[in-house]
Parts: structure tokens; C-alpha cells; sequence
């Protein structure tokens, strides 16, 4: 162990052996589902291919993309507790988790450039036209400032250049939270769709950033060093203190949740408990019950509770559960506030998708679905390729 | 800067459901065939009573072209604009397809175009103004249900009707302003 610690930072393409090729093949070929998916778009157009609708314009590719960013700010707000706020003892998981950061985030403007009609034609007139109204001009311009920042801090923490790092991760840490602020205000702003409707969803963006960010973090140092038994003790270290955040965070998104709820349906605000109740009994209940409440919340929340986070092992298990549960959380996010239209659905209205409850229905289409597994696997890929071609370590 | 203000008041009680209307609108904006691509409907309201005493009755509308309209304040390439005459339009060109107006427009009247490859709605007919031509939709309806006017001319038509009647905006709660005046 002390010879390996020595040798780090002498060569920054010194990978991890531990990393299979198997692995590394096998995640690349599930991505060519995702290069199906896009060469489908390219070929059939959107209206063929997609599960959307007028009623429900954002699916699963918008969900997708918030579920990327979320991890991505996530990642980047829980590194910078050691190199941008000095707690030395996280400064372990710096590389690991920014180069993760950065993936994510290209993931996801690739899943989004999928849903985009013109992702080429948004460069262009992001710059000359821009709307500052527009919270998606925000998001976006923010989150390219975000990806130039935490590029330039993984270059510095590659160098270890310290202060290069402090500075660039300091610019990430800000411009990642307004980003992804602003991206729970694209949804929050809409006076028109009372389920996002206001301050919550800015707030509870960054506080699942968090989760997510911890939960990766969990996962990635597991992958890094084939579980807890191979890891260095500084890691280790640093894992028992993320593992104890990410269960008092998952307890504060408890909170927030059942809070959400009851506002929801006490009183039965209007569009809001109707959509409220397709998550709780109508076509999201499984969504909601199993993954957002049992695997993403109840599991992790539990395990660490009755582990007290000190085991690594059951810390694995319940981040590998809330991932798998925050995913959904972005999904049931993004549908449900669509779910109640805009128009009653009577004869003649051509309400789109209207069922015989008065409520639009989304179901994402193979390509769609395709895509996500494509970015989510390539992610996949590009992170154990970094791991294995790249010195992640302090 | 203009200093008209442009509106539709509607008498949805005259309204026939022939939807002539929604015909007209389709042919003169070449608006894409298929179910679900279309600027302006014809819906029908809850029948009211019970059989024998029995009454339909339908409500016609299209996009509100708000005062305050939210797809305007969303757009992040301001594709979707006011003019100054209270128009709201898309710019087909800057439009990027992200779908924010779509999710902002609490009356569902915007649509993807794939002829054009953006987001298509009513635009008050804007191409037939400058002729002095009133709207296809308002044209062509048989019990004119619909009257198309200048809100800053007292002497419109329109103007007149607001002062004769009592009306009302669909989703007034949302704050959108909207200029389709529904009379009571």
C-alpha cells in the first residue's frame, strides 16, 4: 500500500489494473442500443419515434437529462467539501468524483440534444437571441459555464495544483448551483402546471443533487477498489463520513417529500391534487410506491440508520437503491406535472392522450427508452475507461 | 409603435359546432394534417339537464393571445414574441423545439409543426392584417360567433361588444391576460 501511495502523481496515465475489459466491452456494446436510438431519430424524425405528445412535450429524455445533471451538480457540490471548503479528509474523492461530474453532464446534453428539434440551432441563438426571462436560457448558458469550470478543475487536480483547483472548483461550486437551481425553476416558474409551481422545486433540486452526489460517490469508490476490503484506509475514511451525509440527507428528503404531499392534498388544491393522486393511487402509483418511495427513500434511509453508516458494504447497497430510486424520482418529477391537461377533455377539444379519467397518458417509446439505456451505459463506459486509463487517486 | 390592440369577443352560444372554423384555419396557416395538429377547436361543454330537457352547447377557442403571455417570458431564444399590436408569434427560424412554451401555455394551443419543424399557433391571422382582412376562423363562421377588432378603437366592433356585455377570460387565475373575451 505506502509503495503505491508514493508512486501517485508521478504518472497521471498510471490507471487502475483492477478495471476488466470485459466490463469496459460489455457497457460500450449496450451503448450502441443508444446509437440506435439516435440514428432512428435521424432517420424517422421525432413525431415517429417518440413517445411525446402534445400534452406530454417532455418524456423521458427530459427526465433522463435532469437525472444526469442531478448527479453531475451532485457530484461536483459534495467533492468540493475537500478541495473547495478544506475538509482534507474528502480531498480523496476529488478526481474520481469530477471526472464523473463531467460525464454525467455530457450525457445528459447528449440525451437532451436527442429531445431538442434543433440542438444545433440552440448554440447559435443562445448567444445572438438570447431571452434572459427564460429559465432555460439561464440553465443551459450556466450549466456550459459549470462544464468549463469543472473541466479545468479536473486538469488542475490531475496536476495537483491545489490552488488552480480551489479556484476552478470554487467557480464549478457556484455555477453548479445556480444551474441546477435554475433547473428546478424551468419546472417552478410555470404558473401554468400547479404541481411544480413555485420555490420547491429549485430546493429540493440541489438537496437530491446532494443524494445523488453522495450515492455516486459511494458507488464509484466501491468500483474503483472492488469493494470495501481493497480500499485504502484515507478512502475508507472518507466513505464512512459521505455514507453518513447521504442518510441524514436522504431523512431530510423524507421530510420534504411528505411535506410536498400533504400541501398536495390537504384541502384538495386544484390540478394539484389530481396529480398528486395519479403518483399516489393512479398511473404513476408503482413508480412512486416502489422506486421513489422504497427503493429510493425507505432502503438507503434504512440501512444506513440501523449501519449507522459505518459499514461500507450496506453503504454500497443502499446507494446502489437510491440511484436506481432517484432515477424514477426525475421520471414520475417531469410526467406528473403533465399529467392533468390543460383543457378538459371533452368531445371536440382534441385533448391528445386524454383517458376516460380525464387524465393524458405518456408512455415512452423504444427509442426513447433505447437512448437512456444508450447514455446511461456509455457513461458507464467512459467512467471505467477513465478510471483505467487515467491515475484517479490523490 | 402601434396603437392597436387586437382581441376576438365570442358568443359561444351562436356556435353550431360545424367547425368550419377549425376547416378554414387549417387551410389558410397550411397547419399539417393529422388529429392533433391544429391551432384552433371546437369543444363541447358539459351537457347540461336531463333527457327531455336537454342542452349542448360548444365553446370555440385557440390560442388567448395573452396580455401576459407566458410562452413569451419561457421561449430562450425569443422565437415566441409579442408584437406591438399584442400579437404573440413564433419565429419559426430561431425556434429550437425545446417544448418550454408547450409545458408554460395553460390552454394547450401550441403544436408541434413537423412541415416547418418548430412550434406552430394562432396568429390572429397577422399575414391577413395589413389587408384589412379579419382572421380565417372569424370569416368564415356562419353565426358569427366570433368579431375580430382593434381594442383601442371605441368605435370597433369588438369594443362595442365589451361595453354591451358582460364577458369572461378562460383561466383568469393564471394571470395571462387574455384577449378572447367569452360573453356571459
Amino acid at each position: 500500500m505506502t509503495t503505491r501511495t508514493e508512486t501517485i502523481g508521478i504518472n497521471i496515465f498510471e490507471g487502475n489494473k483492477r478495471i476488466s475489459n470485459v466490463w469496459l466491452g460489455f457497457f460500450l456494446l449496450v451503448s450502441l442500443l443508444g446509437a440506435f436510438g439516435v440514428g432512428n431519430i435521424l432517420l424517422h424524425g421525432h413525431e415517429e419515434t417518440l413517445g411525446v405528445t402534445r400534452t406530454v412535450p417532455w418524456g423521458i429524455l427530459i427526465s433522463t437529462y435532469v437525472f444526469f445533471v442531478v448527479s453531475s451538480t451532485g457530484l461536483c457540490l459534495i467533492s468540493s467539501m475537500g478541495h473547495v471548503f478544506g475538509i482534507e479528509k474528502y480531498e480523496v474523492i476529488g478526481k474520481r468524483a469530477i471526472i464523473l461530474a463531467i460525464f454525467t453532464l455530457l450525457c445528459g446534453f447528449g440525451v437532451i440534444g436527442m429531445e431538442l428539434g434543433h440542438p444545433f440551432r440552440m448554440l447559435i441563438y443562445n448567444v445572438i437571441s438570447p431571452n434572459f426571462h427564460s429559465a432555460i436560457w439561464w440553465m443551459g448558458t450556466l450549466y456550459g459555464v459549470y462544464l468549463v469550470f469543472i473541466a479545468i478543475e479536473f486538469y488542475f487536480l490531475m496536476k495537483h495544483n491545489h490552488k488552480g483547483a480551489f479556484y476552478a472548483g470554487l467557480g464549478g461550486f457556484l455555477a453548479g448551483i445556480s444551474a441546477h437551481s435554475n433547473l428546478g425553476a424551468v419546472f417552478g416558474l410555470l404558473e401554468a402546471r400547479p404541481f411544480w409551481h413555485g420555490p420547491y422545486l429549485p430546493i429540493y433540486f440541489i438537496l437530491s443533487a446532494l443524494i445523488s452526489g453522495c450515492a455516486l460517490i459511494i458507488i464509484i469508490l466501491n468500483v474503483a477498489h472492488k469493494g470495501p476490503a481493497n480500499m485504502p484506509v484515507k478512502e475508507q475514511q472518507a466513505l464512512l463520513g459521505i455514507s453518513k451525509i447521504f442518510g441524514l440527507l436522504i431523512g431530510i428528503l423524507i421530510f420534504f417529500d411528505i411535506w410536498k404531499l400533504i400541501s398536495s392534498i390537504y384541502g384538495a388544491p386544484p390540478e394539484k391534487y389530481e396529480t398528486v393522486m395519479q403518483l399516489l393511487t393512479g398511473q404513476l402509483s408503482t413508480n412512486f410506491w416502489l422506486f421513489e418511495t422504497v427503493f429510493g427513500l425507505l432502503i438507503p434511509f434504512g440501512i444506513i440508520l440501523f449501519t449507522k453508516g459505518n459499514n461500507i458494504k450496506a453503504s454500497l447497497v443502499a446507494a446502489v437503491s437510491a440511484v436506481i430510486g432517484i432515477f424514477f424520482m426525475r421520471y414520475d418529477l417531469v410526467i406528473a406535472g403533465q399529467l392533468y391537461p390543460m383543457r378538459a377533455a371533452t368531445p371536440g377539444a382534441g385533448v391528445q392522450g386524454a383517458t376516460a379519467s380525464g387524465f393524458v397518458t405518456y408512455t415512452p417509446s423504444f427509442t426513447e427508452i433505447a437512448i437512456v439505456i444508450g447514455a446511461i451505459s456509455f457513461c458507464c463506459f467512459l467512467y471505467l475507461a477513465a478510471e483505467k486509463f487515467l491515475n484517479l487517486n490523490e | 409603435m402601434s396603437n392597436k390592440k387586437y382581441a376576438i369577443v365570442l358568443d359561444d352560444t351562436k356556435c353550431i359546432d360545424c367547425k368550419a372554423c377549425t376547416l378554414a384555419c387549417k387551410m389558410e396557416n397550411h397547419v399539417p394534417t393529422g388529429l392533433y395538429n391544429y391551432r384552433i377547436w371546437v369543444a363541447e361543454k358539459p351537457v347540461r339537464g336531463h333527457f327531455p330537457n336537454i342542452k349542448r352547447s360548444f365553446q370555440p377557442s385557440q390560442c388567448q393571445q395573452c396580455d401576459n403571455p407566458p410562452c413569451v417570458h419561457v421561449c430562450p431564444t425569443k422565437a415566441s414574441y409579442q408584437t406591438e399590436d399584442g400579437v404573440v408569434l413564433v419565429d419559426h427560424n430561431k425556434c429550437i423545439l425545446c417544448k418550454y412554451c408547450m409545458t408554460a401555455c395553460p390552454y394547450d394551443a401550441r403544436y408541434v409543426n413537423e412541415e416547418i419543424k418548430a412550434i406552430d399557433k394562432c396568429t390572429f391571422c397577422y399575414h391577413r392584417l395589413p389587408e384589412g382582412r379579419e382572421p380565417a376562423c372569424v370569416e368564415t363562421c356562419p353565426p358569427k360567433v366570433r368579431v375580430f377588432g382593434d381594442l383601442n378603437d371605441p368605435n370597433s366592433e369588438v369594443s362595442k361588444l365589451l361595453v354591451e356585455h358582460e364577458t369572461f377570460n378562460l383561466k383568469p387565475e393564471k394571470g395571462t391576460k387574455p384577449k378572447l373575451y367569452y360573453i356571459r
